[in-house]
């Protein structure tokens, strides 16, 4: 090999043969991940619709969620209607309530009624003068005839058995409950207060949480013997009888009794987990970099420990709110809910049982709401896990 | 000789770990019912003060009567001494009826739910686990876990209602409550089991995969040992050990998820005593039930870690994992 077998180039052509990734930062490249994800995108999606829906969905109905009016409960999302009139249709409750309504399905007003035979099953009522005459005995008629007819209008001598349209519910889209307030309008607030509860608690969780974890596992020695001993403590007791007796003891049921119940006894896990990042991550150099130029523990603690931990830490959070929600609602299922006219997705649950037969809706959009909530959350979740699992971190 | 003395001071090990276990055990019994005891009576108002006031000489009487008067310290020490002789003390609205009576009569039928529900767990939610594992990214298993999914997103309750709103009220098939046939029990099993179940399937599907792609199923698999050996004696095995240490909060799950289905499908087992003495305050039974809850609760922990000793020799012998 001789000199000329080498010849100098332009050092502005030099080549850089090695393709280089665009260097991502931690985040970028979880959120990169993530984005893969359908399922999580849904989640997210989910999450932001059922934020929005909470903090301004209240601000944008016509009613508010204590606001009553006798003369429209029980009414359910779909009207079956009768007509009457060129332009009047009438709707008979449940409760044989008789409603008058448009075409499209507004409710106008209620008719007075005007008698009531129960032993024959006939009611009347007062439409602008003239009588109506309900027929309710079809409904419990043997005969395979009136099968599914449970009763006959009869207006102006004429007794009709068919509905003539269903309408959707124009004034309440989700009905109306058992006093005449729109659903809604209540399961839209029922959001802000089961979110705010969720969250809040979420957030106090997890600042015991982390503390209690990150000084035990930083401590180590006795001190973090104790500590995990009181934590072991803690989660040999099925957790939901000690809310349970929280909730009896501070004995007010306002918004804050619930949040301080449920931040104050589920930090165990997220205590247990943050210790074990800590024990894992306090041996490593940059925290004996930290240590020997004098940083304060608290300092390592919330600027070196805790943000490297953060992964499995908002892992555990995303998890930590459905769970939240779920508690809430249970909790107001069994009576230690946030009191009336306040309400929960759980409060409306509980409160749509006693008439479920007959008014199912009531339970459903709630029940509903919670069980989207839990999705979106969950696939969230599930996606958070894998983008951050570092044996799944490649390419 | 060397393996004679290994033998005993790994057996004095091994009983170490169960007298430590039962000690703690017994030592956070006996702090909860502290803590229970002593939240109880910080409450505002005895249980003999109502709206309507009873004449002070009745309500004085009543209280010399269930020992009210003493000290607080004396009645903590009669309570704690009544507890060991299980007397829970006079329940204060279910007149002339003793704590533990009332759970006497209470648990046999919250049990029986119980244990139906665990069942339920264990038959159904391991093997759909692994079918789900086993044809992975199939219809089979989009199908199983849809229904986990919805399983862990629909509280109780709501299956609960449903349930009795479909096949109660709609068709007529079981009885709307109590538990006097058998298809009554369907109902509360399902809503008990619902949410641990899912969990269950969910679980042992994600670690049946986790296991199946480790190096040592290739080789064995590339040993030639047929596949259900593979899967039963080498995959199952090690699969399972997550799905054990979820027991202890599914037993929790299955106890306090009785709260809301005993009620809801009126039920009088013992979550529903419990349900209704959060209603009226009646505070020894909150007490007692409390009690009685975390007593069962950390016995099955219990006996659930020493089996678990068993199958995980790790754990014996005093190397905690750390989670």
């Amino acid at each position: 090999m001789t000199k000329k077998d080498f010849e100098f180039i332009d050092s502005s052509k030099k080549l850089d043969k090695e393709q280089i990734r665009p260097s991502l930062k931690y985040w970028e490249d979880v959120w990169r991940r993530l984005k893969k994800n359908k399922l999580a995108m849904v989640g997210i999606i989910g999450i932001v619709l059922i934020t929005l829906t909470a903090i301004f969905g209240p601000l944008l109905t016509r009613y508010t969620y204590y606001e009553q009016r006798n003369e429209f409960i029980n009414t359910p999302p779909v009207l079956q209607i009768y007509q009457i009139e060129e332009d009047a249709y009438i709707y008979l409750t449940k409760q044989y309530y008789l409603l008058l309504v448009t075409e499209k399905g507004e409710l106008v007003e209620r008719l007075e009624e005007t008698s009531s035979n129960t032993t024959l099953r006939l009611k009347t009522y007062d439409y602008l003068g003239e009588e109506i005459l309900i027929n309710y005995t079809y409904k419990f008629s043997t005969d395979p005839a009136y099968k599914n007819i449970d009763f006959s209008v009869t207006y102006k001598d004429v007794e009709t058995f068919e509905k003539t349209k269903s309408v959707l519910n124009r004034t309440y889209p989700f009905g109306s409950d058992s006093l005449g307030r729109d659903v809604m309008t209540r399961v839209m607030y029922g959001a802000r207060i089961s979110l705010t509860v969720a969250l809040v608690a979420t957030i106090v969780n997890l600042l015991i949480g982390v503390t209690y974890g990150a000084i035990s596992g930083l401590e180590g020695g006795k001190i973090d013997n104790v500590m995990m001993r009181i934590v072991d403590i803690i989660n040999s007791i099925p957790l939901l009888l000690y809310v349970i007796l929280l909730m009896v003891w501070l004995n007010n049921r306002g918004l804050w009794t619930i949040i301080i119940t449920l931040g104050s006894v589920y930090w165990v896990g997220m205590a247990r987990l943050v210790r074990g990042q800590v024990l894992s991550l306090k041996n490593q150099e940059f925290v004996l970099a930290a240590r020997m130029l004098g940083v304060s523990k608290t300092k390592i603690i919330y600027r070196h420990l805790v943000p490297n931990a953060m992964g499995s830490i908002i892992v555990a959070m995303t998890m930590m709110i459905p769970t939240a929600v779920f508690t809430e609602s249970f909790l107001s299922f069994i009576g230690l809910g946030v009191s009336a006219p306040q309400a929960s997705w759980g409060t409306l649950a509980s409160d749509a049982l006693g008439g479920l037969t007959n008014y199912p809706y009531q339970l459903f959009f709630p029940a509903f709401a919670i069980a989207l909530t839990m999705l979106a959350f969950n696939f969230l979740g599930d996606g958070l896990r894998t983008a951050l699992d570092p044996r799944l971190r490649k390419g | 000789m060397s393996s004679f003395f290994t033998y005993w001071g790994e057996s004095n090990q091994l009983g170490n770990y169960y007298v430590k276990r039962i000690l703690s055990a017994l030592f956070t019994l006996f702090l909860i019912a502290t803590i229970t005891f002593f939240m109880m009576h910080a409450l505002p108002g005895g249980p003999f003060s109502r709206e309507r006031a009873l004449p002070a000489a009745v309500e004085a009487a009543l209280n010399a009567k269930y020992n009210l008067d003493a000290p607080l310290l004396v009645q903590y020490t009669d309570y704690m001494w009544g507890l060991i002789r299980f007397d829970l003390g006079p329940s204060f609205r279910h007149l002339g009826r003793t704590v533990q009576g009332l759970i006497a009569t209470g648990f046999p039928i919250s049990a029986k739910i119980g244990i139906l529900s665990v069942l339920a767990i264990l038959v159904f939610g391991l093997p759909l686990g692994i079918i789900s594992a086993l044809k992975q990214n199939r219809p089979a298993d989009y199908m199983v876990m849809f229904l986990a999914t919805l399983g862990v997103t629909i509280p109780s309750f709501v299956i609960a209602t449903v349930f009795l709103y479909v096949f109660s009220g709609l068709l007529g098939w079981v009885p709307a409550f109590g538990l006097t046939k058998f298809s009554s029990y369907i109902g509360p099993v399902i809503a008990l089991s619902g949410y641990s179940l899912s969990f269950v399937t969910r679980l042992t599907r994600s670690s049946m995969l986790e296991v199946l792609s480790q190096d040592y199923i290739r080789t064995a698999r590339a040993n030639g040992i047929p596949e259900w050996k593979v899967l039963y004696k080498h995959a199952l095995k090690n699969a399972l050990i997550p799905v054990v240490t979820y027991v202890g909060p599914m037993i929790a799950a299955v106890l306090t998820g009785s709260f809301v289905v005993e009620r809801i499908f009126s039920i009088g087992g013992i979550g529903r005593y419990f349900v209704d003495s959060v209603g009226t305050r009646d505070y020894t039974m909150i007490m007692g039930i409390t009690i009685f809850y975390a007593a069962l609760y950390i016995i099955m922990v219990l006996l659930v870690d020493i089996a678990y000793s068993f199958i995980d020799p790790r754990i014996r012998l005093g190397k905690k994992m750390e989670d």
